[in-house]
């Protein structure tokens, strides 16, 4: 299903925004375990920070993989050999998945080498905790991903697909901030998928993390398969 | 298998009288088939439907039997498409997008490309971003010849070309009808389409409302105009009096405009050895002259 | 209305000219064109005036020595591939460009000393149009209307109606088409009395360039003086009254069209009934046979118009099934000038560069 020639371009596409944000997210995460121990640093930066770098990439690399070549109308050179429709989405969305994954995995290793590196060293159990916390962001990623894939596929239009899966992105993402605003706006909280990470929990390593994780990789994987279906059955303008 | 593309009861409201309506066509296997008609009269909308990019929600298209939407991938094995316009995927250099698109079919030979770029005079190897408008088209055009493919989709495949370059391509595509090869093709020039194709279709406002063979145009009619100037006004009158289908006359140059039918040419001849003539000169149909006779009746319809 | 043209002949104004070589075994395409008279009067106080211009931007692309006139009231035009040169002309006659040698001029100014007062009496169509972005197609025209000082609403929006353009849109999400009306319109609206078109009606549909090519003629009508580029042979044809070809930067014919159009010397392609009308027609004399084909009883002969009566008296005795004249067309005069020594297998490969 998956088309190599397709990944490869696509890769090639986006290796450079992905190479930049993963640098910067590793290089911080790098710094922050360096100051301050895993206990620590985890609440303060895993709540707020890569969250907004993981919509970035969603949005932008959303709208690139399926949108961004209606628009500009070079998906017709894609479509015009015998690859389907099905495998375009597939291929992108492999990629999507993949390139967050390995992403979140970088964020990961820098994390621990970081903290192994400092002063306040690495245990077994922070390793876990580390990775509890990357595997969440990955699947908070992934949630977005998949919402700005399905607008991707749905829209002919970069700035539809941007002013739709974007919008709905940041709005998860302001929505907890404007929580903090006190108790008027505390319902806020419930009306954003970003509150599935729950990354306190992960950190005091209690029950229930696991199945709003499992939520969210279910939002993005129901949203991209909406997004790859509707694809596949829509008019193109090319 | 029949037709090569068969476009049957095809009909796409766009609304606002937009769109295609009723267009029923077929293309043999082996024929060059044009379509003209105005910006907006639905030549792309055909052509995307054919790519299996639009699906037909009342009729349906077929290339060599298959249906465009449904077996799309696989037709696009013997589809070569150039788009209406040209948007090239972020690659470097006009090499590098012939390599990409010889991977997504497969193709591992790139013989032909190198020898259509060779004729097109077109260096592959510049950067996408800096071709002209004539190089990108020339990319373009290379990319979808370069595979073989049996039936060709072109829309406007050859604008921004000089006239030299046309000729390069209006040569290619004879070239494809040659090996059996079926060409479909829009255009806006009816030069290259008097050149190239054996049907021209015109559309206008999503029907199409004439289709002409080349062959019974150009000069080659059926029933064929000539001008006739005569040395001397009595020739002249003379002439006007044998009652030949006149269609213009100019009384200051002794000059009539006569419409005659094969059958009758002897009886033209005939009627003209014993009068002083001249020049004869044939005043042939041309495809922009016969499509505009037909836009402007079909508009005179409109309005009445 | 039609596309096809019509006017007066004038054959019988015309000199006698020399006959070309005889062709054989080409049996459709007519016969490539002799050049015809190259010239004709110069035009009496020209109204653009190229002299010897010369710009060399080496590797053999430029302008080299070019020279013409165009007088008030003619249109002239310009056929010839890309990188001929074509375009480095007209940017001189704009004065964007200086002169190597040479000079041009309009309206007797110069063209790169006095390029204001050019352009207050010449519209501009140029070949690549790139319209500011984030305009509206009419703010564009107030725009243009701004930097030229000149504005006639009723010429206006009779262009507007007559391209059928609406430039409400913004400028970018306008098609290639209502791009190409959009720079035809503010060319034409101030009514200059030059024009400089570069491919003017390139990416117009077939309606909008019959539609064009009446308007020309009636701004000819009106004592307009036009130069225009195009790479349509059968629009040039319809507009031009002389047409330089040119070749590497090198104008290497000027013809008159109606001496391409009007050619005194005809080509008719000639079908008989039966086999003893053909062989009877052949053997009858008098009238040169270019091409003869016994299997399909066709004959291809050359006739003066003098002695055209010859021809008719002796098919008046025979029985001719069909009779077509094959024209020599603007077309096959350029390909003419431009034929090659055809490679291998590639008849019509141009050298690379």
């Amino acid at each position: 299903m998956l088309n190599a020639a397709l990944l490869k371009q696509t890769v090639r596409e986006n290796a450079v925004l992905w190479t930049v944000l993963t640098g910067v997210q590793c290089l911080m995460v790098f710094s922050v375990a360096m100051n301050a121990p895993i206990a620590a640093a985890g609440v303060a930066y895993y709540n707020l920070l890569p969250g907004i770098f993981a919509g970035i990439y969603a949005i932008t690399v959303g709208n690139r993989l399926i949108c961004a070549k209606v628009d500009r109308g070079t998906l017709a050179y894609v479509l015009a050999t015998p690859v389907r429709r099905r495998a375009v989405t597939t291929t992108q969305a492999a990629f999507f998945g993949g390139s967050l994954l390995a992403m979140c995995a970088l964020g990961a290793a820098a994390h621990c080498a970081g903290a192994a590196l400092s002063s306040f060293g690495l245990t077994g159990a922070d390793v876990r905790t580390v990775l509890e916390l990357n595997l969440g962001l990955f699947l908070l990623g992934w949630a977005f991903a998949g919402i700005c894939f399905a607008a991707s596929c749905v829209f002919n239009l970069t700035k539809h697909t941007i002013a739709t899966g974007g919008g709905l992105v940041c709005a998860f993402l302001l929505l907890p901030i404007m929580a903090m605003f006190g108790q008027n706006y505390a319902f806020m909280r419930h009306l954003t998928i970003v509150s599935l990470y729950d990354v306190p929990a992960i950190m005091a390593h209690s029950a229930g993390w696991f199945w709003g994780l499992v939520a969210l990789g279910m939002i993005g994987a129901a949203a991209g398969a909406a997004g790859s279906w509707a694809f596949t059955r829509r008019d193109l303008p090319l | 298998m029949e037709h090569a593309i068969e476009i049957t009861g095809l009909t796409r409201d766009y609304g606002q009288g937009r769109g295609l309506f009723d267009v029923d066509l077929t293309v043999a296997p082996g024929e060059v088939f044009g379509l003209v008609g105005i910006n907006g009269a639905g030549k792309t909308t055909m052509i995307r439907h054919l790519m299996g990019f639009l699906r037909s929600r009342r009729g349906r298209c077929r290339i060599l039997g298959g249906d465009c939407w449904r077996q799309a991938a696989e037709l696009k094995r013997h589809i070569g498409h150039i788009p209406g316009e040209i948007a090239f995927p972020d690659v470097k250099t006009g090499l590098d997008f012939l390599e990409l698109q010889a991977s997504y079919t497969a193709l591992r030979d790139l013989a032909r490309a190198d020898d259509l770029a060779a004729r097109f005079d077109l260096d592959v190897s510049a950067p996408l971003k800096r071709m002209s408008k004539g190089m990108k088209q020339k990319t373009a055009i290379v990319a979808a010849f370069m595979s073989g493919a049996s039936v060709l989709l072109l829309d406007e495949g050859s604008t921004g070309l000089d006239p030299l370059m046309q000729k390069v391509f209006t040569g290619l595509v004879a070239e494809e009808k040659a090996k059996g090869r079926t060409v479909f093709m829009s255009s806006h020039m009816f030069d290259e389409l008097e050149a190239v194709c054996d049907r021209v279709a015109f559309l206008k406002e999503g029907r199409i409302i004439e289709v002409a063979r080349i062959a019974e145009l150009g000069g080659n009619e059926a029933v064929k105009e000539y001008k006739i100037e005569f040395a001397a006004a009595e020739d002249y009158q003379a002439f006007l009096a044998r009652r030949f289908d006149l269609t213009r006359r100019q009384d200051q140059f002794n000059q009539a405009s006569v419409r005659i039918a094969r059958a009758d040419i002897g009886a033209l001849f005939q009627a003209l050895a014993c009068l002083d003539v001249k020049f004869i000169t044939q005043v042939p149909r041309t495809l922009a002259a016969h499509f505009a006779a037909k836009y402007h009746d079909t508009e005179g319809a409109h309005h009445a | 209305m039609g596309m096809s043209t019509q006017h007066p002949e004038s054959d019988s104004a015309q000199g006698p000219r020399a006959d070309s070589p005889t062709r054989l075994h080409t049996p459709v395409t007519p016969a490539p064109a002799a050049p015809p008279r190259a010239g004709g009067p110069r035009p009496a106080g020209a109204v653009i005036a190229v002299e010897h211009l010369t710009k060399d931007y080496g590797h053999g692309r430029g302008v080299f020595d070019a020279s013409f006139e165009v007088g008030r009231g003619e249109v002239f035009g310009f056929v010839g591939p890309n990188g001929a040169g074509k375009t480095t002309a007209i940017r001189h006659l704009m004065g964007f460009s200086a002169p190597q040698s040479g000079r041009t001029s309009i309206l007797g100014f110069d063209c790169w000393a006095q390029p204001s007062q050019i352009h207050s009496s010449v519209g501009y169509l140029p070949g690549e149009i790139a319209l500011p972005e984030g305009l509206t197609g009419s703010q564009f025209i107030r725009f243009m209307q701004g930097l030229g000082g000149r504005a006639d609403g009723a010429r206006l929006a009779q262009l507007l109606d007559l391209f059928q353009l609406e430039p409400r849109g913004t400028t970018k999400r306008m098609s290639l088409g209502d791009k190409r009306k959009l720079a035809v319109v503010t060319a034409f609206m101030g009514d200059p009395e030059v024009l400089v078109l570069d491919e003017p009606s390139s990416g117009l549909d077939p309606i909008m360039q019959e539609r064009f090519i009446e308007f020309l003629r009636q701004e000819k009508g009106r004592g307009k003086t036009i130069l225009l580029s195009s790479h349509m042979f059968s629009e040039v044809q319809a507009v031009c009254d002389r047409v330089a070809v040119i070749k590497d930067g090198r104008i290497v014919s000027t013809v008159r069209v109606d001496d391409i159009r009007h050619s005194e010397t005809k080509t008719y392609r000639i079908k008989f009934a039966a086999l003893p009308d053909f062989g009877a027609f052949l053997t009858g004399g008098g009238i040169q046979v270019v091409f003869a084909d016994q299997a399909e009883m066709t004959v291809e002969a050359r006739v003066r118009d003098g002695d055209v009566k010859a021809l008719i008296q002796s098919l008046a005795a025979l029985r001719v099934a069909d009779f077509q004249e094959c024209k020599v067309t603007l077309e096959d005069h350029f390909f003419h000038l431009y034929a090659r020594q055809p490679q291998e297998g590639r008849p019509w490969n141009t050298p690379s560069r």
